[in-house]
Parts: structure tokens; C-alpha cells; sequence
């Protein structure tokens, strides 16, 4: 297998005597989209969060060539001090990974993800698309080597849901790796390289996108 | 072995019982009250050598992260507690009658005390469900803190009580060397019942662990 | 380190003083301890100084429980402690920013609580101000110090606040008894030759749990629920 960003190698994760993730063998390459499906509880959520090094592996082993900082994480927390504006929030992460204090670049992300009009305004007013959408400026802000979503749509209008996929078209294309939780698998399908389906704790496929057949799923995504 | 520690101790208090009330003298001043410190002290002893384990235990766990150190750290502390608290009440029932009060302010009184205060608590904390996942991680370190906090603890409890003229001597001063000898034995009696202890309760964590390691990877085999 | 425990500190401080809720919350309670302990005298008596420099820090050990626990709250409330995490910053950081961040808001409330033990005990300051100061700073270093690691345990899906006091209160007490100390030189002004001592163990408790809480909060503060 080719070297990747980050290797997963014979990983399973306990909950007490409960089994989430069982033997998981997974390679995240830099310029690959990643999207991982599979139905409720099938350990999504747990591996994105193993892979961003947030929880240790009960058994394996994870190796990484990544510096600390470079994973950008959004999580089914939007991650903001809802007490701050938007421009607070993003000034504060910008401080906390080191970067140079520079309004310009918060500027940017913040016209990215369309919240330029709320810069100034308490992040906890904002709806759940608009708090969402400032968790993707933080992600952004920071400029990772590896992106990490978990259901980065959800609470999104369709326009924001579009832009979403573009920006994660173009952050892959721009040499990033992604890994990618997402339920709408017909819409996110064509943006992605690479399916990995989780079901019963375990990898029931893996491979490219094009070949993934998504009738299987009836049920447990919108196809 | 925990078998032979438990038959030990067994033979050993017998012997110890006996050098108590037939072998060492009666104490003049303070008479029959006195054989009370014979079970007080190795107690109050081994109350501190549980809680050392503890330390040890805690620090072998966050750096091996195995999982035989938490249950060690576990069970010592129970035995801790158990043997300060008993400590502390047989101490209370010597102090009335020799001192005229329950309970006085004495750096190692108080230090015993705030321990069993702090260890009742990492107790608490381990029947609770608090840090979920990382509650043996979180032990380990309340296990560090705390007996970092012992001498702290000790010495300004020494100086609390200086300011004011020490009413009381020390214990235990003058003993005959009948007395020594009968404590002797009561503490080798104590310590082997505290190892017995000590080793049934880790072997009965770890049989409580395995069960459920049995139940996590025989599902996988299914 | 500096720089990101900067930006948590003073990103708590605003959040502290802006919303003003826990801070306010923290005053109320230490008044009404200082108030309600008032009433072991007699009406006209003067409690005796080691009362009121006891009073005084109970209060503050009270307030120091609440502090803590809203400044690891801020972090929870929508999974910020994930980002704080994934920064390149070391986690001993977020430790060193909270201690600080809290050390200014115990500060504040004991500024507080002050005139309210010399106006409700009855107490006259007979030593320095100055001085009083300088031994609350220290002593409130060490309660900080301790108050941010052992706050890190009431993360995750159960924090229990009164669990907190419990494990606290017992580890504050040399921390606590040179305060009272301290404070009863300060206040009655005799007393001064055992103030070397009680220095000493201020400066030992200060330098035990902030090196203690540099090695151990990593293991405390991680990602798992």
C-alpha cells in the first residue's frame, strides 16, 4: 500500500466490554476525498475521531507523519464559544495554533463560508447552518494537511451544502487529505475518490468511488 | 500465595494475640488501655505503606498503562482507608481515657485524618463514573496528588500546632522491652493479613476484568 | 506554551467578565458564607482574627470550586476542548491558562470578600495591607494550581461539582492553613516570627502542584468522553 498521511493498522476501539471498531486497516493519502458511510453506530464518528488522534486505539496501532496542529476536526460540536462574535472566535483559534494575528486571513475564511455580514455578531445567536458553517471557517482558517468531517452538512441549506462539497473538492485538489462522514451519499458521491463503508464495526468496503454501488445502502443513507 | 500469606497471618495473630495479653506487662500509668496500641499502630503503618502502594501503583500506570497497576492502586486504597479509619477509631478510644479527649489537634493525627479524608474520595471517585473512559487515567493521578500532599500536609500541621505549647507528649515513650517485642509481632501480624488482603482483592479485580475481556472478545468470536 | 496559555487566559477572562454569571455567582455565595458564618458571635463581639482569616478562606476554597468549574464548562458547552486539543499547542497550556484565568477571577472575588469579613467579623487590619496582599496572591497560586489540574477531572459526560469539593478540599488544606495563618499575623499583627515557616510551605505547595500539574495534565486532559 502506498504511504499515506496516516496509517491505521489492525485498530479496534472498546466502549467497556462493547466493540466499536474492530480490525480496521485504512490509509488516508494527501489529495485523496475520503467518504465514509455506513448506517447509525457503525463506528463513523469513532474512527474520525481515532483518526484525529482524539481517542487512543483500545488495540493496533496508528502511525502519522503529521505535525501536531495540521489536522483540521469538525465534529457534531460546532467547537465555539457561543459568548464571542464570529471574528472572536476565529482570532482565538488563530492565537491558540500559533499563527501570526492577521485579520486578513479570518477575512477570507469568513467570506468563504459566507458569514462575512456576521463577523461581528455572537456566535451563539447564529442558526445551526450558520454556526456550522463558522465551525468549517475555523477549519479552513488553519490550513490542514488533513481534514476531518463529521457530517460537515448537516444543518446546511442545499447552496451551503453545494459550496461545501466544492470546498472539499478543491481543499483535496490542493494536496489535503479528507475524511469525510456523510449521509447523503448520491449528492457527496461525485466529489469523492474514495468510499469506505462501515458496517457491524468492521470495513465492508473500500475502494473508488466509481465503483462503490450504493443501492446496497437502502435505508441506511439517501441514495 | 495468597493462601500461605493468609494462613501466616493466621498463626501470626494467634502468637501476637497471645504476647498482647499474657507476654507484654501491664502498662503502669495507663494500664489495660494501652494494649489498645498494640492493634492501633500496625495499622496506622500499613495504612500508610497502602498508600505509598498506591503512589508506586499510579506511576507504573500512566507509564506502562497496564491495567494490573489501576487494580492495585485500587485495592491498596481500599485497604488504606480501611486501616487509617480503623486506625483513627482505635486511637480515639485510647485518647478518651489517657488524654480526657476524643480527638486533639496532632500532626499526625491530622494527618491520617486529611488522608483518609483524600483517599475516601479517590474511593468515591472509583465507584463514580467520572472521566468515563479514562477514569483508571484519572485515578492514577489523583493517586500522584494526593501523596505529594502527605508531607505537605504533615509539616504544616507540625507548625500549626508549634505556636501554641505542645499539652501532650509523645506516645508510646518508655515501653518495656516485652512490649517492643509483642508490638513486633502484631506488626509482622498486620502486615501479613494486609499482603493476603492486598493480593486476594487484586486477583479478584483482575478475575472481575477478565470476565469482562471474556464477554468483549467472545462476541467477537461469534 | 506562553502565547497559546495567553490567548486561553484572556479568552476566559472575557468570557468571565462579560457574561459576568459565574463570577457574580461566586461573590454571592463567598458573602453569604462570610455572612452566615457572622452569626457564631455574639452581636457586638469581634470575632478573633484566626476566625475571620478562616471564615476568609473558606469563602475563597468555596469560590474556588465554582471558578473551576465554569472555566472547564466554557469548554464543554459546545466541544471546544477537541480544537484546544488538536492545536499545536502543548495541553499543559490549557492548565496554565486556566490557573491564570482563574487566579485573576479568585482575585477579584477575594476583593470582594475582604470588607465584607472586616465589615461583618468585626476585624480591624492591624499589619500591612501590602503584605496581606502578597500572601493571598501566593497562596491563591497554589489553590490555582491545583483547582485547574483537579478541574480538568470534571470534563466529559459527567461533571459532578460537589464530587470536586470532596477531592479538593481535603489536598487544599496546607495551602489552607498557612492562609489562615498568614492572614491572622496580618490582621492581628502579632505573630510575625512564624511567618518564615508558613512562607516556606506556601512556596513548597506552590512549586509541588505546579510541577505536578505540568507532568500530569496531558494524562488528564484528552480527547475521550
Amino acid at each position: 500500500m502506498a504511504q499515506g498521511l496516516l496509517r491505521l493498522c489492525r485498530v479496534s476501539r472498546f466502549y467497556g466490554e462493547r466493540a466499536v471498531l474492530r480490525n480496521i486497516e485504512l490509509v488516508l493519502a494527501p489529495g485523496q476525498a475520503l467518504l465514509v458511510v455506513g448506517p447509525n453506530g457503525a463506528g463513523k464518528s469513532t474512527l474520525l475521531r481515532l483518526l484525529a488522534g482524539l481517542l487512543p486505539p483500545s488495540e493496533g496501532e496508528i502511525t502519522t507523519e503529521l505535525a501536531p496542529g495540521e489536522i483540521g476536526y469538525l465534529g457534531h460540536k460546532t467547537l465555539i464559544y457561543p459568548k464571542l462574535t464570529a471574528r472572536a472566535n476565529l482570532a482565538f483559534w488563530q492565537a491558540m495554533f500559533g499563527l501570526p494575528r492577521d485579520d486578513a486571513p479570518i477575512e477570507a475564511v469568513l467570506a468563504r463560508v459566507g458569514l462575512s455580514r456576521f463577523a461581528d455578531e455572537e456566535a451563539g445567536v447564529f442558526s445551526r447552518g450558520m454556526s456550522q458553517r463558522l465551525s468549517l471557517a475555523r477549519v479552513f482558517l488553519t490550513g490542514p494537511r488533513l481534514l476531518l468531517l463529521d457530517e460537515p452538512a448537516s444543518g446546511l441549506d442545499p447552496a451551503s451544502a453545494a459550496m461545501l462539497r466544492r470546498e472539499i473538492r478543491a481543499a483535496a485538489d490542493a494536496g489535503a487529505a479528507v475524511a469525510w462522514v456523510s449521509h447523503n451519499v448520491a449528492a457527496d458521491l461525485a466529489v469523492c475518490d474514495r468510499v469506505v463503508l462501515l458496517r457491524g464495526c468492521r470495513v465492508a468496503y473500500d475502494g473508488p468511488a466509481r465503483d462503490f454501488d450504493p443501492s446496497g445502502l437502502a435505508g441506511e443513507c439517501v441514495c | 500465595m495468597i493462601r500461605l500469606c493468609a494462613l501466616a497471618a493466621a498463626a501470626v495473630s494467634i502468637l501476637a494475640q497471645y504476647a498482647i495479653w499474657f507476654y507484654a506487662p501491664v502498662e503502669e500509668t495507663m494500664g489495660e488501655v494501652q494494649k489498645i496500641f498494640y492493634t492501633h499502630m500496625p495499622m496506622a503503618w500499613w495504612s500508610l505503606v497502602s498508600f505509598v502502594v498506591v503512589f508506586v501503583a499510579s506511576i507504573l500506570y500512566l507509564a506502562k498503562r497496564r491495567d494490573v497497576y489501576a487494580r492495585l492502586a485500587g485495592a491498596a486504597a481500599e485497604l488504606g482507608v480501611l486501616m487509617s479509619g480503623l486506625a483513627l477509631a482505635t486511637g480515639m478510644c485510647w485518647a478518651k481515657p489517657i488524654w480526657g479527649v476524643w480527638w486533639t489537634w496532632d500532626p499526625r493525627l491530622t494527618t491520617t485524618l486529611v488522608m483518609w479524608f483524600v483517599y475516601a474520595a479517590y474511593l468515591l471517585l472509583r465507584a463514580s463514573d467520572v472521566g468515563g473512559q479514562r477514569k483508571d487515567t484519572v485515578l492514577a493521578v489523583l493517586g500522584i496528588v494526593a501523596f505529594l500532599d502527605v508531607p505537605l500536609v504533615f509539616i504544616s500541621a507540625r507548625y500549626w500546632r508549634s505556636i501554641h505549647p505542645a499539652v501532650l507528649g509523645s506516645q508510646g515513650g518508655g515501653m518495656e522491652p516485652e512490649m517492643w517485642l509483642a508490638m513486633a509481632a502484631n506488626l509482622v501480624a498486620m502486615g501479613l493479613l494486609w499482603l493476603a488482603l492486598l493480593a486476594a482483592r487484586t486477583k479478584q479485580l483482575a478475575a472481575g476484568a477478565a470476565v469482562t475481556a471474556l464477554l468483549r472478545h467472545g462476541a467477537s468470536r461469534n | 506554551m506562553l502565547g497559546a496559555a495567553l490567548a486561553v487566559a484572556r479568552k476566559d477572562l472575557k468570557l468571565a467578565l462579560s457574561g459576568a454569571q459565574g463570577l457574580v455567582q461566586t461573590v454571592l455565595l463567598g458573602l453569604l458564607l462570610i455572612f452566615i458564618m457572622s452569626l457564631s458571635r455574639e452581636p457586638g463581639e469581634m470575632s478573633p482574627p484566626l476566625a475571620a482569616a478562616a471564615i476568609f478562606w473558606l469563602a475563597t476554597a468555596f469560590g474556588q470550586i465554582l471558578v473551576f468549574n465554569f472555566l472547564y464548562g466554557l469548554e464543554e458547552a459546545e466541544g471546544a476542548r477537541l480544537g484546544l486539543l488538536l492545536s499545536p499547542a502543548p495541553t499543559q497550556s490549557v492548565w496554565l491558562g486556566k490557573a491564570v484565568a482563574g487566579w485573576v477571577l479568585l482575585f477579584c472575588c477575594q476583593l470582594v470578600f475582604a470588607p465584607a469579613a472586616v465589615a461583618f467579623l468585626g476585624q480591624s487590619v492591624a499589619g500591612s495591607v501590602g503584605l496581606g496582599l502578597l500572601v493571598v496572591a501566593a497562596v491563591d497560586w497554589g489553590l490555582c494550581a491545583l483547582g485547574s489540574l483537579l478541574g480538568a477531572l470534571s470534563v466529559g459526560r459527567s461533571s459532578r461539582e460537589s464530587l470536586l469539593t470532596v477531592i479538593l478540599f481535603p489536598l487544599l488544606v496546607p495551602a489552607l492553613l498557612a492562609g489562615i495563618r498568614l492572614l491572622e499575623t496580618v490582621i492581628s499583627g502579632r505573630g510575625l516570627e512564624a511567618v518564615g515557616a508558613w512562607t516556606g510551605t506556601v512556596v513548597a505547595f506552590d512549586a509541588v502542584f505546579t510541577a505536578a500539574a505540568l507532568i500530569l495534565f496531558p494524562f488528564l486532559y484528552t480527547g475521550e468522553e
